[in-house]
């Protein structure tokens, strides 16, 4: 049966492309604009869509000011240089993305333990079956523990991040491991390598662009565990913020916060993939 | 003394243990080009993986230079079909890696002295590169960006340079075209005379097996479920001419396919 075009075999165009590529953007866009234009003009107080000039106000106000709770005090001439990095703003993201860094930092002994997992045996046999069981644990089903055991500081979330993400990174780190050749270790034994030689000159080269690429698919996790602690005990963070401002219907300023953590995401996510492609020439993508 | 030996070797797969192997004892001088040629399946692979140290022997010893070697290590170079060089090393640094790793760990390597050494090691590794045939404007290729036959030439450089008294070649031109294969085997004939170096090379190929070896061996089965045994081993003489090869090749292919072959002592005197 035909349909008279092609859907495998079909060849968009460039410009095809780029303006399908975009209909969904515009049309979600377009539709939120029609809609929030809709309930201002029923009801000026709305506070459920915020236009684009209440949201740039709201924005523009949390890039300069310092937050409500914060009793950081400015002099009446500071630039706004200064006003910048004691906003709110500045504050949230800085206290979220040193909680990311600490975690993301936490997953290189992950990598290292998967690592050792897959080419030691006999580190295989202690850790696997132990990994395999942490990583059927609802790591959100912890967090009360963590909150009595580590207290509701930094610790626990930081935890709670390690708890969630590391099973998964050591687990795939010992399949990528285990999917080099047999053919590369003994050829790198025959060659007068030693046992460390073959784990970090041989293997470790080898699957560090997809371990890269794997640690690049668990940011989004990392981050869901992140906001998960810092929405329910946190007196900063870019998460706290959105969870306080719920209280008020700040959707002036939600609304642009989570844009603001998706623009960070993808930035990271492309710095990743860019480091990734820099350092690993000779790596192709399947 | 010879510089490989097996004694009553033999390997099962498997519960309940299927016979792969039975009672291999084999001599091998230094010195000798021995290529092991069988039907697929025949264990070939499995008898060169245990001279290598990859895999145990289920019973029986292995001495390499009157050594049992219970793991790979330099004494045997291997030069595999497939994943034989490291893809994320360039050619200069595929064939620089023995070298390195057999003088310096992974500390002794953050010493001048080690930045000294790794010049002579460069210039060795082009002197390799000449030698098998490639350009020196392709030392800084990485493995993909090279075509299968020199991917090859480069593996074999890479395991001549630690110098190996043995080198072991698991179907090593198999997966090449016949033009391709032609150079491969005249490359490997004239290293092997250039080096004295004692090869052990896996093929199922009769024609490549006589046109290589000093001395072919043939494993064969005697019924599907046993473990296949030495069905022939035989000097090749030296030269051997194209026109005795087809009588040769017709005489080992009998052997290979069915059981023992009384004809070894006529081969020999072909």
């Amino acid at each position: 049966m035909s349909f008279g075009f092609q859907l495998v075999h079909a060849r968009p165009s460039r410009a095809s492309t780029l303006l399908l590529s975009w209909l969904l953007f515009s049309l979600g866009i377009g539709l939120y604009f029609y809609a929030s234009q809709k309930r201002h003009r029923e009801n000026p107080e709305d506070r459920v869509m915020p236009t684009v000039s209440q949201m740039f106000h709201g924005m523009s106000d949390a890039s300069v000011k310092p937050a409500e709770d914060d009793d950081a005090v400015l002099p009446e001439n500071a630039s706004l240089r200064q006003k910048f990095f004691a906003s709110m703003l500045w504050k949230d993201t800085l206290a979220t993305s040193r909680r990311f860094i600490f975690s993301v930092a936490l997953l290189i002994p992950a990598v290292l333990l998967g690592l050792h997992m897959g080419l030691f045996p006999y580190v295989g046999v202690v850790f696997l079956r132990f990994v395999l069981f942490f990583d059927k644990i609802v790591a959100l089903s912890l967090l009360p523990i963590l909150f009595i055991a580590f207290g509701i500081d930094e610790l626990s979330k930081i935890m709670l991040i390690v708890i969630g993400v590391t099973p998964t990174i050591i687990l795939d780190t010992f399949n990528l491991t285990k999917g080099v050749p047999s053919e590369q270790v003994v050829k790198a034994f025959t060659l007068g390598a030693n046992d460390f030689d073959v784990a970090y000159r041989v293997v470790m080269r080898q699957i560090a662009p997809r371990v890269l690429n794997s640690i690049r698919l668990n940011l989004k996790a990392v981050m869901l565990f992140l906001f998960a602690g810092e929405m329910i005990a946190s007196t900063d963070g870019l998460a706290y913020r959105i969870a306080l401002l719920r209280r008020h219907m700040g959707m002036d300023v939600i609304i642009p916060y989570v844009l603001w953590v998706a623009l960070l995401l993808f930035l990271v996510d492309f710095a990743m993939r860019l480091v990734n492609r820099k350092l690993h020439p000779w790596f192709q993508e399947a | 003394m010879p510089l490989i030996e097996t004694s009553n070797l033999s390997v099962a797969y498997g519960t309940p243990a299927r016979p792969v192997l039975t009672n291999i004892d084999l001599n091998i001088e230094e010195g000798e080009f021995v290529c092991l040629l069988g039907q697929t399946g025949c264990g070939k692979s499995t008898l060169l993986k245990l001279i290598l140290g990859a895999e145990m022997p289920s019973s029986g010893r292995i001495r390499i230079d009157g050594v049992e070697r219970k793991q790979p290590d330099r004494t045997r170079g291997y030069v595999p079909q497939k994943y034989s060089l490291f893809p994320d090393k360039t050619v200069l640094g595929n064939i620089t890696f023995g070298p390195e790793v057999s003088e310096f760990n992974l500390f002794t390597r953050l010493t001048p002295r080690y930045f000294r050494r790794r010049r002579q090691f460069r210039e060795d590794a082009l002197g390799y590169i000449r030698r098998i045939g490639l350009h020196e404007r392709d030392a800084h290729k990485y493995p993909h960006q090279l075509s299968g036959g020199m991917q090859q030439r480069v593996a074999i450089a890479q395991a001549l340079a630690t110098k190996p008294r043995i080198l072991l070649m698991d179907e090593a031109f198999s997966a090449l075209d016949p033009g391709t294969r032609k150079d491969m085997q005249r490359l490997i004939r004239q290293l092997w005379r250039d080096t004295g170096i004692t090869l052990l090379f896996v093929t199922h190929n009769t024609q490549e097996a006589l046109s290589l070896g000093s001395r072919v061996i043939v494993l064969a089965k005697e019924t599907p479920d046993s473990g296949a045994h030495i069905a022939m081993d035989i000097p090749v003489p030296e030269p051997c001419h194209e026109h005795q090869i087809p009588t040769l090749v017709h005489h080992l292919e009998h052997a290979s396919g069915s059981a023992r072959a009384p004809e070894v002592a006529v081969l020999a005197t072909a």
